[in-house]
């Protein structure tokens, strides 16, 4: 590790970031870290002691159904996948983030033009 | 948290577990599939993990069970801590369940006397009208029916008036059972819809049943009793004083009429003439004083009702009181009320004593685990977490204080009302004490008070305390704040024990007082039976035959003195009176007081071992002579003829009680003065008639003065009556001093009780002091070896441990005065003629609370003296 280009995630884009995950299919918890942290090119790194806590808690909220299966390693693992309330969420997740990042974005360039 | 739940919580902590573990093998698998060495691999995805019980914990908090999951972890550990150590346990809960018992005792009680509201529509509005002369300390209800309707007609505050006569004494026979005697209301024809009420079965008293008619209805705890829930009651009969009556339908089941301290059994339609108790309904939006002021004016006519037929010259003092009577009339609230308001106010003084007890022990226990607190804190756990668990320690503390308290209560509330049921006849409190919601919310309540007392208080010590500092010294640190809150602690316990004690003194001074009082009549072996001839056919000249023959066999019945027959007996409470007229004694109109009058028999003085001063006392020859004699007491001589001799002079007696016109009595004799009525109130002017007349005999008691103890010749008594006449029935028996102590039973249970709380407190104070000084003594083992080992004697180890007590003691008694006379004062206002002023109640206190704080010292300091310097410095 000690790759410096690492970073913890914002509060509240980890469920935007499991529900996007899942969005291409179910994933055990494993698979969705990798997932995140590939997807990102190593950027995005996931604290296991975050995702398990946010899982079960998306759980409850009724975003995801989870099940147990066999992971490819041929191995018993649980499986997590979208429901539909998870779908609608989803949507209004990524909404939020677009309109979050255009109005930093936004902050970000009227400094620079400014300086 | 039902068990399935738990089952269910299981599974998922084991799904957690394999999620977790399924991860970690994937993780090492990925890494030895990139390269990596196995050990190096399983190294490093155990390092990206992450803590595996932090995980849990985190993801657990997800499930929203977390608080719970911790709740039930602090208590069983709190159980744990409890157990082992026992003494403290067992010390704490039973303080604490003697507190809550009381409490909720004393207040269910007081509840139901003072503040539950009758069963009724809007019992907010009921008012009762009183009828009161000035000075007197209670009002009576006993109003015409010419007054209600002039009332009713009058009247522009009260949307309806309606009255009831109440009778404690219905003999009441219902076909196959034996007759008992049963509380009657004669209703006037509105009293069940003005009340609000609808009937239980068949249907109420109303407008359409006419006075006197031969209808009633009875109390649903009579339907079940006497006909067993027979659906088919309504329709049948019963007879109530001697007339047959068609029962018409049953009361709702709540509604036990209109007194909190008899419940009655049937309901009937007003007799012609009868005097009533009158309840009204104020207007929506009219107030008491309105009403008040209003019916001040209307009263003019009752006065008028009344004088008219009357010679009594107070009746135009007579004033008109109105009272609320959303809890029932207030009779009883007045007897009993102070009496329980002063207890409420002891047993809360009570509990703050127990809470100070819990919170004392709380924090000696909490002074031995700072080490264990800083311990926890320096290994992450937050300040308040460990708060909770403190505070969880004390909730559970309360929890088992107040199960073993619930059972104080329901034992102590079921003696109490023994003991209030235990009075004179037309005094007796029966009362009905439900459980209800108010009850569990304030028994609830006190218990949370007590933990959240309890707990937070050594809670906090014990954190402020807890930073890394215990750590490094040695198990004796504490800090000053936590010595000076300990030492605190005891004081407070100190103040409050001096007050339960001073508290004991004041009424168990005051019963003592009212026991050894002398009444004028000497009240030991004295053996009463009221007799009942009333179905025995018997009367006149024939009964008092009868009478005298029974005297003449009791007096030379072996073990007897004396007897003697008289009516009514020596404090029995009621009885008749009469206002005297002496020729040539002028006395203004206002100043006339009432004389009360007893009849009995000759030898009723020597009986009862009262004084003859002057003249003669009565003798079986007398009947005949004219004008009749009368006997009369010493205060009643001194009034009305000064230093004169009385005897031989006339009196008329006028308005006496059951009687209509006035009777011309002479002065035979003078007696000793006593307490005869009343044994709160100076002793009265009496004026004692015979028993025994031409026309026959009006007392129905025989007094027995015997040798041994009066209870063994009860069965010879009753042997005696029977074999008179089959016809006689002994109504009640009873000694009298028994019937003296029934006349203060109110008085003796406060006393009884007091006492017992000054001796509990007493207790708590001294295992107050006790485990101060205990701690004190172990926490200073090293020093006091030291100063031994240089030469301090054991005089002056043990000065220095008294000393450390008498400084505690002497802040709790600083704190107890002020308490003790604010206490005295309260208690003066609402109980007359007490004895002890606050000055000696302290004397009395202080003295208690030093003789315990010395005997709680004691074995500390000794333990202290014993000391043996070489072992107590190697043991550093």
């Amino acid at each position: 590790m000690g790759n410096s280009k690492k970073i913890d995630l914002l509060q509240g884009t980890l469920d935007l970031l499991i529900l996007q995950t899942l969005r291409w299919g179910p994933q055990h918890g494993y698979g969705i870290a990798q997932a995140i942290r590939s997807g990102s090119d190593e950027v995005l790194q996931v604290e296991t002691g975050s995702l398990y806590p946010a899982l079960h808690r998306m759980e409850k909220q009724g975003w995801i159904r989870s099940e147990w299966g066999t992971s490819e390693y041929n191995q018993r693992a649980k499986f997590y996948q979208l429901s539909a309330a998870g779908r609608k969420q989803l949507s209004s997740e990524q909404d939020r983030w677009t309109r979050m990042s255009a109005a930093i974005e936004g902050l970000l360039n009227a400094g620079k033009s400014e300086a | 948290m039902s068990i399935p739940d738990i089952f269910r919580r299981r599974k998922r902590e084991q799904d957690l577990d394999d999620e977790l573990r399924s991860h970690l093998a994937m993780a090492i698998r990925d890494r030895v599939e990139r390269g990596e060495p196995p050990r190096e691999a399983e190294y490093a995805a155990r390092k990206e993990l992450g803590n595996f019980v932090l995980i849990g914990e985190a993801t657990r908090e997800a499930w929203g069970w977390q608080w719970l999951e911790d709740a039930l972890r602090d208590a069983r550990h709190a159980w744990r801590t409890m157990g082992r150590s026992p003494g403290v346990t067992l010390a704490a809960v039973s303080s604490l369940a003697l507190g809550i018992g009381a409490n909720t005792a004393i207040f269910s009680l007081l509840y139901t006397v003072m503040l539950r509201s009758l069963p009724v529509a809007r019992p907010e509005e009921l008012v009762e009208l009183l009828q009161k002369y000035p000075g007197e300390p209670r009002g009576n209800g006993y109003w015409s029916q010419r007054s209600l309707e002039h009332y009713r007609e009058h009247n522009h505050v009260f949307s309806a008036l309606t009255g009831t006569a109440i009778d404690n004494a219905v003999r009441l026979e219902v076909e196959g059972e034996e007759a008992q005697t049963a509380v009657g209301e004669y209703v006037v024809e509105d009293y069940f819809p003005v009340l609000g009420l609808r009937p239980g079965l068949g249907r109420l008293l109303g407008p359409g049943d006419q006075p006197d008619s031969a209808v009633a209805v009875i109390s649903w705890a009579l339907w079940n009793s006497r006909f067993r829930r027979d659906a088919g009651v309504v329709g049948k009969t019963l007879t109530a004083a001697g007339r047959r009556m068609t029962i018409v339908g049953v009361a709702p089941k709540a509604y036990t009429g209109l007194r909190v301290n008899t419940q009655t059994d049937l309901w009937m339609p007003v007799r012609p003439k009868a005097g009533l108790a009158l309840l009204a309904r104020l207007k929506p939006g009219v107030t008491i004083e309105q009403a008040r002021a209003e019916m001040a004016l209307l009263f003019r006519f009752t006065i008028e009702e009344r004088a008219e037929g009357s010679k009594d010259s107070q009746i135009r003092h007579l004033r008109v009181e109105l009272e609320p009577a959303a809890a029932g009339f207030s009779g009883v609230r007045d007897r009993a009320g102070s009496v329980l308001v002063l207890l409420m106010w002891t047993v809360a003084v009570l509990l703050a004593l127990a809470c100070i007890n819990v919170a004392g022990l709380l924090l000696a226990r909490g002074a031995a685990r700072t080490r264990e607190m800083a311990l926890r804190m320096g290994l992450g756990a937050s300040r308040w977490r460990l708060l909770r668990q403190m505070l969880t320690e004390s909730l559970v503390l309360s929890l088992m204080g107040t199960t073993a308290g619930a059972a104080v209560a329901y034992g102590g509330t079921a003696l109490l009302l023994r003991i209030m049921d235990s009075g004179r006849e037309h005094e007796q409190l029966h009362l009905e004490v439900r459980p209800d919601g108010t009850l569990l919310l304030f028994c609830a309540g006190v218990a949370l008070c007590s933990a959240l007392l309890c707990g937070l208080a050594p809670a906090a010590a014990t954190l402020r305390a807890a930073p890394a500092s215990p750590l490094r010294q040695s198990g004796r640190a504490t800090g000053t704040l936590r010595r000076w809150f300990g030492h605190g602690l005891v004081s407070a316990q100190v103040a409050l024990s001096i007050v339960l004690l001073s508290a004991g003194v004041l009424f168990l001074s005051h019963v003592w007082s009212l026991k050894t009082a002398h009444l004028g009549f000497r009240r030991d072996h004295v053996l009463l039976a009221a007799v009942d001839s009333s179905r025995s056919g018997l009367s006149g000249e024939r009964l008092a035959a009868l009478y005298r023959g029974m005297l003449e066999r009791l007096e030379t019945t072996p073990g007897v003195r004396s007897a003697a027959l008289g009516g009514p007996t020596p404090l029995q409470g009621a009885g008749a009176s009469g206002l005297a007229v002496v020729e040539g004694f002028a006395e203004r109109a206002e100043d006339r007081r009432w004389t009360q009058i007893a009849y009995v028999s000759p030898r009723y003085f020597a009986t009862l071992d009262i004084p003859l001063l002057a003249g003669r006392d009565f003798a079986f020859g007398d009947v005949g002579m004219n004008p009749r004699p009368a006997i009369v007491s010493r205060a009643f001589a001194r009034h009305y003829f000064g230093n004169r001799d009385a005897v031989g002079k006339r009196v008329m007696l006028e308005n006496v009680t059951l009687t209509r016109t006035p009777a011309t009595y002479e002065i035979i004799g003078v007696v000793g003065d006593a307490n005869y009525y009343e044994i709160r109130e100076p002793q009265s002017r009496i004026v004692y008639l015979p028993a025994f007349r031409s026309t026959g005999v009006v007392a129905g008691a025989f007094l027995v003065r015997t040798a041994a103890a009066p209870q063994d010749l009860m069965g010879e008594v009753r042997r005696m009556v029977k074999e008179s006449s089959y016809a006689l029935e002994v109504r009640r028996m009873i000694t009298l001093s028994d019937q003296i102590d029934a006349s203060i039973v109110l008085e003796r249970m406060m006393g009884t009780l007091a006492g017992f709380f000054a001796a509990l407190g007493a207790l708590l104070a001294g295992i107050g002091v006790f485990g101060l000084l205990a701690y004190g003594v172990s926490r200073r083992m090293g020093e006091i070896g030291i100063r031994m080992a240089l030469g301090a004697t054991r005089g002056v180890i043990v000065r220095m441990v008294m000393r450390e007590s008498l400084a505690v003691v002497a802040a709790g008694i600083a704190l107890g005065v002020p308490l003790v006379i604010w206490g005295r004062r309260i208690a003066g206002s609402l109980l007359k003629d007490m004895s002890v002023n606050a000055g000696e109640l302290l004397a009395w206190g202080v003295a208690a609370i030093v003789a315990v704080a010395a005997v709680a010292a004691y074995a500390p300091a000794r333990r202290a003296a014993s000391v043996d310097p070489m072992q107590s410095l190697r043991h550093e």
